[in-house]
């Protein structure tokens, strides 16, 4: 595509041929689009993809998994017949912006646009979710957490869309939950956000559990030793299990919303929150 | 150029914009509809809320050529003749405005907020306008103003 030019194609085809002529950036909802442009107006192509169908839409899979499309809004998260596992992703839809930027921001744009805040990625996580990765070569999928690499860095490569994330059957039991801590209630850029799924044995132990910290390392980050110690534990003592090891991946940095001592005070905080309001789920 | 066509405030439009001009300049500038306003350089004041295809929306994180077919209401088009809109004539009532800079935005995130959820509480009312940003008023009158429209709209 030319320099300054617009195109907004109707078929999935269409833009990825567009992708594959030459470097032009994708524009979805433009929510983290447009306040990234304010100094200046690059000479860009622009590629609009809002007028996919193939990429709305949240819909069960035959196989029990549920797909989101890549354009489907925060809005139309909060809307969708959700199994509770998605509660946290719910909460987190909530979260992002006020309506104004529910009604237009997209669930794929969060992620491709991969700001270490965002909150989209720790429920996301927590839910094992994929991404699918289309470009004319076919289509790859990637665990979330071999896409989202570090601040505004993901693997997508220049010729490739993010159509769709895949949530796999076997993450969409149990309950989930997400708590995010900001300097205010509302409208403000998180400090630390925690997500969290949990499935209970029929005994009132654990079966299952999967955590991810956001906002406390360059890329949200999976818990998985704690995951893996909370198995077969009483749920009852589901947040006594956290031990200061199993927060130790975290690296926050410092900035002007918190300190990094007090960003990892604050996810061990959230994440004993997040579990003991789990297991009384 | 692309040529852009809408429907803006029950009437079709179309003009010839550059791609990277976004709705709110296409309101403002080839428009003339001013009532939209620019509060802010990063998507968050909410002066700039008008409603696409009855949704609100923050018209200065969006293109016009993005809002090609769409129905676009601004705050121009609430009243009917010399008549306000209930949601006007509320926020006239309870000085829901000071500068009146915010108040066309309030006043659209307001409208859709009471057409979504006629029952809205305070507290609900409250969190529904977090993407409005008022630099005068507490909000105090604005919520009370939101209120009494429940009644009337
Ligand atoms: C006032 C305000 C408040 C906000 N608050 C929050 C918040 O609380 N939490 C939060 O997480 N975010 C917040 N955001 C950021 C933003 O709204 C979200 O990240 C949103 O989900 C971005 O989606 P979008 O569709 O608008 O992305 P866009 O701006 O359209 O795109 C973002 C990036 O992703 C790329 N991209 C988008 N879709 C694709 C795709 N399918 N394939 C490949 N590349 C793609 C674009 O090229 C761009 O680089 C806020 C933004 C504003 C303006
Ligand atoms: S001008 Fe659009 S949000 Fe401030
Ligand atoms: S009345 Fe002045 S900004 Fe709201």
């Amino acid at each position: 595509m030319a320099v300054g030019a617009y195109t907004r194609p109707t078929r999935l085809p269409d833009a990825l041929a567009a992708l594959r002529d030459g470097p032009c950036t994708v524009l979805a909802g433009g929510t983290d689009h447009f306040p990234a442009r304010v100094t200046s107006t690059p000479d860009e192509a622009i590629l609009d993809i809002t007028a996919l169908p193939e990429l709305r839409g949240i819909r069960r899979l035959s196989d029990g998994g549920l797909t989101i499309g890549a354009c489907a809004t925060w809005s139309a998260v909060i809307a969708a017949d959700l199994p509770s596992a998605c509660d946290g992703l719910k909460a987190a839809a909530r979260e992002v912006g006020g309506v104004q930027i529910q009604n237009r921001g997209t669930v794929g744009g969060n992620l491709c646009n991969a700001s270490p805040a965002a909150d989209g990625v720790p429920p996301l996580l927590s839910l094992d979710a994929e991404v699918e990765l289309t470009s004319l070569d076919g289509v790859r999928r990637l665990p979330l957490d071999g896409f989202v690499l570090g601040n505004r860095r993901t693997t997508r490569r220049p010729d490739e869309l993010l159509t769709a994330i895949r949530i796999p059957p076997a993450a969409l039991d149990g309950t989930g939950r997400f708590l995010k801590l900001g300097a205010r209630r509302y409208l403000v850029i998180s400090i630390v956000m925690v997500a969290g799924t949990l499935v209970r044995a029929a005994d009132d132990t654990i079966a299952s559990a999967r955590l991810a910290v956001g906002a406390c390392s360059a890329a949200a980050l999976r818990l998985r030793e704690l995951e893996a110690a909370l198995v077969g534990r009483p749920l009852a003592e589901a947040a006594a299990t956290v031990t200061a090891q199993h927060l130790a991946g975290l690296a926050p940095i410092d900035d002007v919303r918190a300190d990094g001592e007090y960003r990892c005070e604050a996810a061990a905080v959230l994440v004993r929150r997040c579990l003991a309001d789990l297991a009384a789920a | 150029m692309p040529t852009v066509t809408m429907t803006v405030n029950g009437k079709k439009v179309s003009g010839e914009v550059e791609a990277r001009t976004l709705l709110v300049q296409f309101l403002r500038e080839n428009l003339h509809l001013t009532g939209t306003h620019v509060g802010c350089d990063t998507s968050q004041c909410g002066a700039c809320v008008v409603h696409i295809n009855g949704d609100s929306a923050k018209s200065c994180s969006m293109l016009a050529v993005q809002a090609e077919g769409t129905e676009v209401t601004t705050i121009e088009g609430l009243a009917n003749g010399d008549e306000l809109h209930p949601m006007q004539a509320a926020f006239k009532e309870h000085h829901g405005l000071q500068c009146g800079f915010c108040t066309p935005g309030m006043v659209m995130s307001a409208v859709d907020l009471v057409k979504k959820k006629p029952k809205a509480s305070e507290h609900e009312i409250r969190e529904w306008l977090e993407g409005n940003i008022c630099r005068c008023t507490g909000y105090h009158n604005i919520v009370k103003a939101i209120q009494h429209a429940q009644q009337t709209m």
